[in-house]
């Protein structure tokens, strides 16, 4: 049965004429400026539509009749799937599910000795199986990239990793068509058939358009996914001041123009292609330019901004909830995850990714993983909010206690305490004395504790044998051939 | 209905945290002669240790040991107790409590779970209620001869009564004679041992350990 996620979306900080003028200065964006494509596929397709092609400056300029047409044409609502159908996911209105890490990541925090280094494909099937084991985690992405393979191959390895060590539902990238060609073929391997695939897509594509305004030829994998009908999300990140205009909603005007123009390329190859839309700004931090993880701005970035349009196109999305600028799990690292994904959550993110991401998305870290798991519960919390009700006022309960009495053996107390409160399974709320006689121990020891034991414990239902060995020749002959061009 | 049923159903009440339940049930045990030594033991003392256990396992939590503390008693001062009284019968205990909080102090609801915990682990309880003046743990010591003495206390201001409970009963020379426990959510190791108290525990379920142990009970 598909699981029908908490409602978030409560938070609105925008107005919908405030959405409009995004939208607005956007489709104006798109008709006048355009978006530049390497890719004579990607321009080919928007030559046959009717759009302005400027061949010399390889530019599109996709009028707006285009775009509403083809956000006419995008679904509502996206059941993304696991290849275990316990672990379906119902995308729609401000729904909310949180998923481990992101794109490959260049390091490990390593969970055994804190050591920062370069993961392997071993880190990265461990990873995933702890994001498979976590119960607050709905998809998987990955906090450690395969830095062992040959790199021409690297995300059909990685691919490989996911799908044989998750049962819940995968989103990740494979960037060009030749990539995303092998991954839809190991994907369909695995439910039956490119029919079947379409009806259960167990994976969604993340594709990266070149802020400012430009499509590369990786994006052509878009044109691949719609034409499976396999759903795929687009994913700028705009930095303020460096790629896009220094104000959140002009870098918002930016990210929602690259967003509009791969929607509209995913309708124009295959109408009611599913799409899972975002609009992100992100702050460039003006010391070291790096793109920051955990500063306010990027909560309003990716949360607000893309919440807000999101719901104003009535279309699923994703964001960002579990990251930080910290190189460790600690106090800054805690509040910057807790800052995004309660925002991502109050503002109804569908898809809230990168639990598990440390140093703006350089460092992936197992324990922050567990950690995050614990602050997605207290998030959920806050989001499922205040029950205003006779049976939650309870009066009858006030007057039966009365003055100077107590509720703790009342019916009510114990029909509501495990619905009404959050209970905590890893922060510790035990006296000062309780905690020192356990060994004083710093939250960042309990979530390496917690971690290994996952790691020694959990194991997900394997792929059927022959199903397993095919994808392993799907990657391997690729590989050959990848490394032979 | 076999005896073990009716032992069984009787810790199942308990269980449900409904003292209506426990005093049905309870009646019940009582009209198919089972004796009220035993329905309380086998039963009632035995559904609360299992609620002891379980919180302790963190599958129940303190609102469900206060509710079967509450049903317990209920069960037993308006059933079984005049049963008791009639019959003259004695539960044979593991030693006697004399519990109360401090005198300025009305926060009896952690007391009550300590002494219910204790009496469902075998003590005989002597609850003397809240707001209780220090002449008054001294006399009941004294008159039943109570084995251990637990004074509780809430409120930092109150506090400094548990102290002078300990003086007291140094006084009166009862002081060999006795065991103290001290409780309450401001009360600290360090606290028991400047008064001069034996024993403390940071919740119910340990305050029986902490009770076995100063009477070197085995368990």
């Amino acid at each position: 049965m598909v699981q029908r996620g908490l409602k978030g979306g409560q938070l609105r900080l925008l107005t919908r004429k405030e959405a409009r003028d995004i939208h607005l200065a956007s489709l104006e964006v798109l008709e006048d400026v355009g978006m530049h494509s390497p890719s004579e596929k990607i321009l080919g397709v928007f030559e046959k539509a009717g759009a302005e092609i400027d061949r010399k400056n390889r530019r599109v300029r996709i009028p707006q009749h285009l775009v509403e047409e083809s956000l006419r044409k995008a679904p509502k609502e996206i059941v993304f799937c696991g290849r275990n159908s316990k672990h379906d996911i119902l995308l729609e209105d401000g729904r909310i599910y949180f998923g481990l890490g992101g794109t490959p990541v260049p390091y490990i925090r390593d969970v055994e000795t804190g050591e920062i280094r370069r993961p392997t494909e071993k880190d990265m099937a461990e990873a995933t199986r702890v994001g498979d084991a976590l119960p607050n985690i709905k998809f998987i992405m990955s906090i450690a990239g395969a830095f062992d393979v040959p790199y021409q191959a690297e995300y059909l390895h990685e691919f490989e990793v996911l799908f044989n060590n998750t049962e819940k539902p995968i989103l990740y990238s494979c960037p060009g068509t030749y990539a995303a060609q092998k991954v839809l073929e190991m994907a369909s391997t695995i439910v039956g058939g490119r029919d079947e695939l379409k009806k259960k897509p167990i994976l969604t594509l993340y594709s990266e358009t070149v802020t400012p305004l430009a499509f590369s030829t990786t994006n052509e994998n878009i044109i691949d996914f719609a034409k499976a009908g396999v759903p795929f999300t687009n994913g700028p990140m705009p930095m303020l001041g460096g790629t896009a205009p220094m104000t959140l909603s002009g870098a918002g005007v930016v990210s929602n123009s690259e967003n509009l123009a791969t929607l509209t390329l995913s309708q124009l190859v295959n109408p009611h292609t599913p799409v899972i839309y975002t609009c992100w700004a992100t702050a460039m931090d003006p010391v070291t330019s790096r793109c920051s993880y955990g500063a306010p701005e990027f909560a309003l970035g990716t949360s607000v901004l893309n919440a807000t349009m999101a719901h104003y196109y009535g279309l699923p999305s994703y964001g960002f909830g579990g990251c930080s600028d910290s190189k460790l799990p600690d106090a800054q690292a805690g509040a910057e995850v807790m800052m995004n994904s309660i925002m991502a959550g109050l503002c109804g993110v569908n898809l809230i990714h990168d639990c598990g991401y440390l140093a703006g998305g350089s460092i992936g870290s197992i324990e922050m993983a567990v950690i995050c798991n614990e602050i997605i519960g207290m998030v959920s919390r806050i989001v499922k909010g205040i029950e205003v009700n006779d049976e939650t006022l309870a009066v009858d309960v006030i007057r039966a206690v009365g003055p100077e009495g107590h509720f703790m053996s009342q019916k009510h107390t114990l029909k509501h305490l495990e619905t009404e409160l959050f209970f905590p399974k890893l922060f510790d709320r035990t006296s000062e004395v309780t905690w020192a006689k356990a060994g004083k121990k710093d939250l960042r020891d309990v979530a390496k504790e917690k971690a290994k034991k996952i790691l020694k414990e959990h194991f997900p239902e394997p792929l059927p044998k022959d199903v397993e060995r095919r994808i392993a020749q799907i990657v391997k002959e690729a590989e050959a051939e990848l490394l032979k061009a | 209905m076999s005896r073990e049923s009716i032992y069984e159903e009787l810790a199942n009440s308990v269980l449900s945290f409904d003292s209506d339940k426990v005093v049905q049930t309870s009646k019940k045990a009582l009209e198919a002669k089972l004796n009220p030594i035993e329905i309380i033991e086998n039963g009632l003392a035995k559904g609360l240790k299992i609620v002891g256990k379980k919180f302790e396992d963190g599958e129940l939590f303190l609102m469900h040991l206060v509710a079967a503390a509450e049903a317990v008693k209920k069960a037993l001062s308006e059933v079984l107790e005049p049963e008791l009284d009639k019959s003259k019968a004695e539960r044979k205990t593991l030693g006697k409590v004399v519990i109360g909080t401090v005198a300025g102090d009305i926060h009896d609801i952690g007391k009550n779970i300590v002494a219910a915990m204790l009496f469902a682990a075998g003590f005989e309880i002597h609850d003397l209620g809240k707001d209780v003046p220090v002449e008054e743990f001294v006399n009941k010591t004294k008159e039943v001869k109570a084995n251990i003495v637990a004074a509780s206390a809430l409120l930092s201001t109150t506090l400094p009564a548990q102290h002078e409970i300990v003086k007291a009963l140094v006084a009166q020379g009862m002081r060999d004679k006795v065991k103290i426990m001290v409780g309450g959510a401001p009360v600290t190791e360090e606290w028991t041992r400047e008064i001069g108290g034996d024993g403390y525990a940071e919740n119910a379920v340990e305050a029986v350990k902490v009770a076995k142990k100063l009477l070197k009970i085995q368990d």
